[in-house]
């Protein structure tokens, strides 16, 4: 033995693994695998220490050790470890915790694995008792190779105590398995099986958020294990051996099982459709290998996509396949960093037993190190390791990912799934609950504690309390509580003469003002009930609410009465009828509502093209108020302002609530034409300390000075609430302003679910909807009425007092939408189409819409509302109306930059790795070679600029001077070199003093002949430029390029040499496209370049337009004055360059632009840029610059973050006339409707037509003609596609077409690509769409290399749609194949 | 075919060493193949008979014993 040497061997795949994920944490027991063995019988410690010597011996494993050397990890078989067994006698300890105490501490102990790989004891726990405790590290160790030790240390054991020889076995070592699998992998054998694993983990999604959780990068982890008892074992093994289960082996069918449930349970908890799942494969592939100990596993994905329609058992029948794949690929050595980060949960199916030791009955335990690889959620285990015949299941629970009680939730929802699968295969896996029976205090409703009291009861009362307090306000009437009682009982006296009872409806039609809120207040007291109906309701609309809710009067006003002419029911003008009115007695009615009667019907957008009246009981109006008096601290002191529409539900509080309180409503009467400013009235008379309010309407304020308003609570209301917006309007206002998050549809009275925002817990986008209000219950189901978990997005469902008894006159939808509540008898539940999740904190949190209801600044419509008055319209065949939202620009606190080069993550397109790379930047990591090819050296561009000496005598060039670094340095060396040189500097009305005053001084001091170039349209072309670009620099710089073009052809000079840093090459003339061709042909790219140039001076421009571009008409000029770039031939670095420039030519920086440019106007660009796209336009040059070595990251985002003089910007915006287009408001979404049918219809003629039947606020506003509506595979619609058109799309006249054929698609996909759209139609005019020359390059070396021939660049502007180009390449390459 | 099946099973599959197996022989069920050493000769049977084994064919029915292994390269 000691004869022998150590070996030196690399690390396998699955130990390098493990050992990176070591290296990241590199203080916890995270490899630390443990297996306890409690043996009954007498164990004799010498006997067992020299067996254990034994298996030091054979097994080749316990004695590695590993190292690293310059970052390359390595291990050494030892050709021999010492060792003395650790024996402990823990007798007279009699309680288990001590025991357990001492093994966990153990567990945990890290391990020097650079001096020994395991670690083990003896413990003697009684008499005829012992465990023996066996630590590994996972480097060198599985599952069976724990198995096969214990079983030679069991028959060492044996063979010393009887004093035989154990039988010798012959079995490969260790060592021998990392030898093979290094040959393995790289042999050819595994080239198929690579590439499968290659292409199954390319196009995977984001990794499934189990239970919406993002995976926390940190190790600590616990484990719950879960005994799946002998009657479910049993059952598993019967399900394995039915027919329509049964593989080739049952333990293969049973991973089919556990995997088949694994993945259901994974996509319920998650929601997501495609789920990698990390699977260790075994891979003692030879019957040697079975024998020997050591790390074998290697863990491989199985991607298993989920169908709506899947039972467990399709599923399974799928996964089958999977499986097969798997096992014919997982060879040796296939793992890759690609596959092992493709997943973060684990099945492992463990195929590992311990029998009896030497005969001792024995039972073995898998100890936890409490630690996990950092990039996995959930780790499950199945296992029987005793050999029972029961199974258990291990699930190992990021900590961090997942909150206690979530942790605790797991196994009960994988157990529940699995009772469902062995109950019945062929349900759907979406069919089962996944969570236990619900604590009863989770469903039931709390009963309303204190006797049923009306809304009107509560208001009389404050009458007798504060008569004379003021109750409303409207203009320049105040009426006291007193006299506002006195008006509503003279007009409810009215009403009853009219027949008015208990059981009436009455239909009120008003603007806001004194008249409506008495005339509800008088509704009310009759014990009838009101719809309110805004004024701003077409005509129709007006009639069908009234007739569809059984109205019997109508209340108005004289100016919208004069309009309607109802004949059934009777109208009633209480202005004109005022003196009758006047008359009537001032006293209370008496009358005492029912719980049950209705108090109103409110109308809502319906989807069948009509509104839905949805009825509302005193008790659910009761319920709603008198909990919002408790909740929002209102009373005779609040002031509210009633603003919004009355039509509007949240509405309702502002009317009720002030008045129950004995406080005040403040009315604002809506403006007879135009929009409705009242808010900004409300906010500039600063009367009110209350506001009910939408999200939108808060976006409003931005503009407004808040810092002296008197408002302290806000309830916000019908729409999401952004904490960002949340956060500024609490800053805006002085004192704690508190905002009430109030969720409620219509159907479950005005609010039931409600949150506090609090700006340190809310942090997440959106602020959470919070709790139920009381007398409510809200719940997250999925489409089988389950309750979903914590975490999981489900259908938000209402019950309780508050929820409305249906819809008018409308049995079916009512019975479809209130449905029974499985959780209470006898209740009914409001099923409210909205997406809710309950999170972390028991608080709800409202995700979007399940339906095809939208919610514009805050009014809830139906699409289907629109389109079908729209077909109403005979002209119109089909149509489809979508919510087109504003562009959200990611706020600048989310924006990441990329951690080599600083590109911003909100640059469009952007795709960041893993290492926070961006993907120009990987991507240039593949042709970084060929592009230093394209650049020279000093000597090539002397010889260059002296090569056409003969021709003129003066100039050998021009120089582009703007007085910055960058091209007074180009001038400095240009005269260095001994060139003779005509400076050119462009005078664009902006150039900074100090920054004239360089450029006069170089000049001089340089001698170099200069003249500045002016134009008086510069002022234009800035305007023109940032419509066109969102910036200043494109329109400077093709003002420079002409006029310094014609000095050039003018004085014969046959060069000019510009300063464009390398950065601002690809931002102008390079391309990644241009560098794909194998065999790099520079001349290639420099004749594309200058192609590319002469389409330049074509395009249509505010230049093009106001200078004298003749001098392009002829394309010799393109000969006679060529362009080259100085930075092309040289690289230098900024502090060089800064060095030469003190030096040479006593540039100072100027200081009075505030920045480190010398153009006063480029920061107009950068803040037009900023905030029309949401980045810089240095953002991409710059990123190229710091790629290709020319600026480091840290200079770059240092300029790109100089601050900006916003004051500035805008005088000089006001100075050359520049408006923004880009909207003042936050929330600009858009009603887009799209039709087939006749294409020239006139869009007043819709909007008429829409007019009369539907209110202003459902008007689209784009109307889009389509050739054929674009449908989904499913036959359905596409409205995701519609909504990607574009504003500049949806602006074109021109109607939008799909692709018709594989050309048009491919020519799609370019364009999208390339011009950074979503969807463009096949008539889209490149050039109207943004597509300029660089564009043009990289479209057309796009095309040539997908269809693998050479089209000219200038083919796009002859051919500039789709359809055209299209038809082009097709019969090119008819006309090829014909030849 | 037959013999290279048998002789391939006997050298690199069996779970032990055994002396001779029957064309009617229960690989799977006798324990003698397990699954990864099945996948191994589907690979070994793909070669030699320079077929391909859909994964949908991967079934008891056509793998549990030689015969059947014949029988379903004969249809192939």
């Amino acid at each position: 033995m000691n004869e022998q040497k150590d070996t030196f061997l690399a690390l396998t795949k699955s130990q390098s693994a493990l050992w990176a994920g070591q290296k990241m944490h590199p203080n916890v027991p995270l490899h630390n695998v443990v297996y306890t063995f409690e043996i009954t019988g007498d164990i004799d410690k010498m006997t067992f220490e020299k067996a254990f010597e034994r298996l030091i011996e054979t097994s080749d494993i316990l004695r590695i050790i590993f190292s690293e050397e310059r970052g390359i990890p390595n291990q050494t078989v030892r050709s021999e470890v010492d060792f003395s067994l650790e024996f402990i006698d823990l007798t007279h300890h009699q309680n288990n915790t001590t025991i357990d105490k001492w093994l966990h501490e153990r567990t945990l102990k890290l391990m020097d694995i650079s001096e020994r790989v395991f670690d083990t004891a003896l413990l003697k726990t009684g008499s005829n008792n012992y465990v023996w405790f066996l630590k590994l590290h996972h480097l060198v160790t599985d599952a069976v190779s724990n198995s096969i030790l214990y079983r030679r240390m069991s028959s060492f054991y044996t063979s010393e105590i009887t004093n035989t020889m154990a039988a010798v076995e012959n079995f490969p070592s260790f060592s021998d398995y990392i030898k093979f699998e290094h040959e393995q992998s790289t042999t050819s054998v595994n080239n198929d099986s690579n590439k499968y694993w290659e292409e199954r983990t390319k196009n995977l999604l984001e990794k499934p958020k189990l239970y919406g959780e993002k995976i926390d990068n940190s190790t600590a982890a616990r484990r719950i294990t879960l005994d799946l008892g002998t009657q479910r074992s049993q059952q598993l093994r019967e399900l394995a051996n039915r027919k329509e289960f049964k593989g080739w082996t049952e333990d293969l069918t049973l991973f089919n099982i556990f995997l088949t449930l694994y993945s259901s349970y994974i996509y319920r908890v998650s929601g997501q459709e495609k789920i990698a799942i990390g699977a260790p494969a075994h891979n003692r592939s030879t019957r040697e290998f079975q024998k020997t100990a050591g790390l074998f596993i290697e863990v491989l994905p199985l991607v298993i996509d989920i169908e709506n329609e899947d039972t467990f058992i399709s599923l399974f029948n799928r996964i089958k396949i999977e499986t097969n794949n798997y096992l014919r690929n997982a060879r040796p050595g296939s793992a890759t960093v690609q596959t092992n980060s493709s997943s973060n949960t684990i099945l492992n199916f463990i195929h590992a037993d311990f029998p009896d030791f030497n005969g001792f009955p024995t039972k073995t335990e898998w100890i936890h190190s409490d630690h996990i690889d950092s990039s996995h959620a959930l780790r499950t285990h199945v296992y029987d390791m005793n050999n029972s015949g029961d199974f258990k299941i291990a699930f190992d629970i990021n900590c961090n990912t997942f909150s206690d009680a979530t942790a605790e939730e797991i196994p009960v929802h994988f157990l529940n799934l699995l009772d469902a699968f062995l109950r019945n295969s062929e349900q759907s896996i979406r069919k089962p609950g996944l969570l236990d029976t619900a604590p009863v205090d989770e469903l039931l409703i709390e009963e309303l504690s204190t006797p049923f009291k009306s809304v009107i009861q509560s208001f009389e009362e404050n009458i007798n309390n504060s008569p004379n307090s003021v109750a409303l306000q409207f203009v320049n009437e105040i009426l006291t509580y007193n006299i506002l009682n006195k008006k509503a009982n003279q007009l409810a006296h009215y009403l009853k003469t009219k027949g008015i009872n208990e059981k009436s409806r009455i239909a009120l039609h008003f603007n806001r003002g004194s008249d409506y809120v008495i005339s509800v207040l008088a509704v009310l007291k009759t014990g009838a009930a009101f719809t309110p109906i805004a004024s701003d309701q077409p005509v129709e609309r007006v009639k069908y609410i009234t007739s569809n809710s059984k109205s019997v009067l109508l209340l108005s006003q004289s100016d919208l009465i004069s309009k309607i002419d109802i004949p059934d029911i009777g109208i009633l003008d209480v202005q004109k009828e005022s003196s009758i009115i006047n008359e009537q007695p001032f006293t209370n009615l008496e009358i005492q509502p029912s719980p049950e009667s209705l108090s109103y019907i409110l109308y809502t957008s319906g989807s069948t093209g009509k509104p839905k009246g949805v009825l509302i009981s005193q008790q659910a109006l009761s319920n709603y108020i008198f909990w919002a008096k408790e909740a929002y601290h209102t009373n005779e002191k609040s002031i509210f302002p009633l603003f919004t529409s009355i039509g509007f539900d949240l509405t309702i509080t502002s009317t009720f609530l002030p008045l129950v309180s004995g406080g005040r409503i403040n009315v604002y009467k809506e403006s007879v034409t135009g929009p409705d400013v009242s808010l900004l009235k409300v906010l500039d008379d600063n009367l009110v300390n209350y506001i009910k309010l939408t999200p939108s309407h808060l976006a409003l304020f931005k503009e407004k000075e808040l810092s002296t308003s008197y408002i302290h609570t806000m309830i916000v209301g019908g729409e999401e609430l952004k904490s960002n917006l949340a956060k500024s309007i609490k800053k805006a206002f002085p004192n704690e302003l508190k905002i009430y998050n109030e969720y409620g549809p219509t159907e479950a009275t005005v609010g039931c679910i409600v949150a506090e925002y609090n700006e340190s817990n809310h942090t997440k986008a959106t602020v959470p909807i919070g709790l139920p209000i009381s007398n409510m219950s809200a719940y997250v189901l999925d489409e089988y009425k389950n309750r979903v978990p914590k975490g999981v997005v489900g259908e938000l469902h209402l019950s309780g007092l508050g929820l409305s008894d249906g819809y008018a006159n409308d049995l079916s939808l009512t019975a479809e939408k209130f449905i029974e509540n499985p959780f209470i008898s006898d209740k009914k539940m409001y099923h409210t189409g909205d997406l809710a999740r309950i999170n972390k904190n028991g608080s709800f949190e409202y995700m979007g819409r399940s339906d095809e209801q939208v919610k514009l600044r805050g009014h809830r419509i139906e699409l289907s509302d629109i389109e079908s008055n729209l077909t109403e319209f005979s002209e119109i065949e089909n149509c489809a109306v979508v919510l087109v939202e504003s562009k959200k620009t990611t706020p600048e606190d989310e924006v990441v930059n990329c951690t080599k080069c600083g590109l911003p993550s909100n640059y469009p397109n952007t795709d960041f790795d893993e290492k926070g790379v961006c993907h120009l930047c990987t991507a240039f990591e593949t042709y970084k070679d060929k592009t230093e090819r394209y650049f020279k050296n000093d000597e090539q561009l002397v010889s260059l600029l002296t090569s056409k000496r003969e021709s003129n005598p003066n100039y050998d060039c021009i120089s582009l001077l703007s007085g910055g670094k960058d091209s007074t340095y180009v001038l400095a060396r240009l005269i260095n070199m001994g060139l003779k040189v005509l400076a050119f500097t462009m005078d664009n009305g902006y150039i900074s003093e100090q920054a004239k005053a360089n450029v006069d001084r170089i000049v001089k001091k340089l001698g170099v002949d200069h003249v500045y170039g002016h134009t008086p349209h510069m002022n234009e072309i800035f305007v023109d430029s940032l419509n066109q670009h969102h910036n200043v620099c494109n329109g400077c710089f093709k003002t420079i390029y002409t006029l310094s073009t014609k000095i050039a052809l003018e004085n014969n000079i046959p060069f000019i040499v510009t300063g464009l840093s390398r950065g601002q090459f690809f931002e102008t003339r390079l391309t990644e496209e241009l560098f794909w061709d194998e065999d790099l042909d520079t001349a290639k790219i420099d004749n594309t370049i200058l192609e590319a140039r002469k389409l330049y001076h074509q395009e249509s421009d505010a230049v093009k337009r106001l200078l004298d571009v003749s001098i392009f008409d002829d394309e010799s000029v393109f000969e006679k004055v060529e362009f080259v770039d100085f930075y092309r031939f040289s690289d230098v670095s900024l502090e060089e360059m800064l060095v030469y420039l003190k030096d040479k030519a006593s540039w100072i920086r100027p200081t009075d632009t505030g920045r480190s440019t010398n153009c006063l106007i480029n920061q107009v660009g950068i803040y037009v840029h900023k905030k029309d796209l949401g980045y810089s336009n240095y953002s991409f040059p710059y990123s190229w610059d710091v790629r290709l070595g020319h600026k480091t990251r840290d200079e770059s985002l240092e300029e790109i973050n100089e601050v900006i003089d916003e004051k500035e910007v805008l005088r000089i915006m006001d100075e050359i006339g520049y408006e923004s287009s880009q909207p003042q408001w936050e929330n600009n979404s858009k009603l887009v409707a799209y039709y087939t049918g006749k294409q020239d219809i006139s869009i007043k003629e819709i909007q008429n037509f829409l007019a009369k039947q539907l209110p202003s606020y459902m008007l689209p506003t784009i109307y889009k003609h389509v050739d054929e509506m674009p449908l989904t595979k499913n036959g359905k619609v596409d409205k995701k596609g519609l909504k990607n058109l574009s504003a500049v799309q949806l602006a074109m006249n021109t109607t939008y077409s799909a692709p018709r054929n594989e050309i048009d698609e491919l020519l799609e996909k370019i364009w999208v690509e390339v011009l950074q759209l979503n969807k463009v139609g096949i008539h889209d005019d490149f050039i109207t769409l943004g597509g300029h020359s660089l564009a043009a390059i990289r479209v057309t070396a796009r095309i040539n290399e997908e269809i693998e021939y050479n089209f000219p660049l200038n083919k796009i502007f002859e051919m500039p749609t789709i359809a055209e180009y299209s038809n082009y390449i097709e019969e090119t390459l008819k006309s090829l194949l014909e030849e | 075919m037959k013999n290279k099946i048998i002789s391939y099973i006997k050298s690199k599959l069996a779970t032990e060493v055994v002396e001779e197996i029957d064309i009617n022989e229960d690989l799977l069920g006798s324990g003698l193949v397990d699954s990864l050493g099945m996948v191994q000769l589907v690979l070994f049977i793909e070669n030699e008979a320079n077929i391909k084994v859909a994964p949908e064919d991967m079934t008891i029915e056509n793998f549990m014993t030689v015969n059947h292994i014949l029988k379903y390269i004969a249809r192939k």
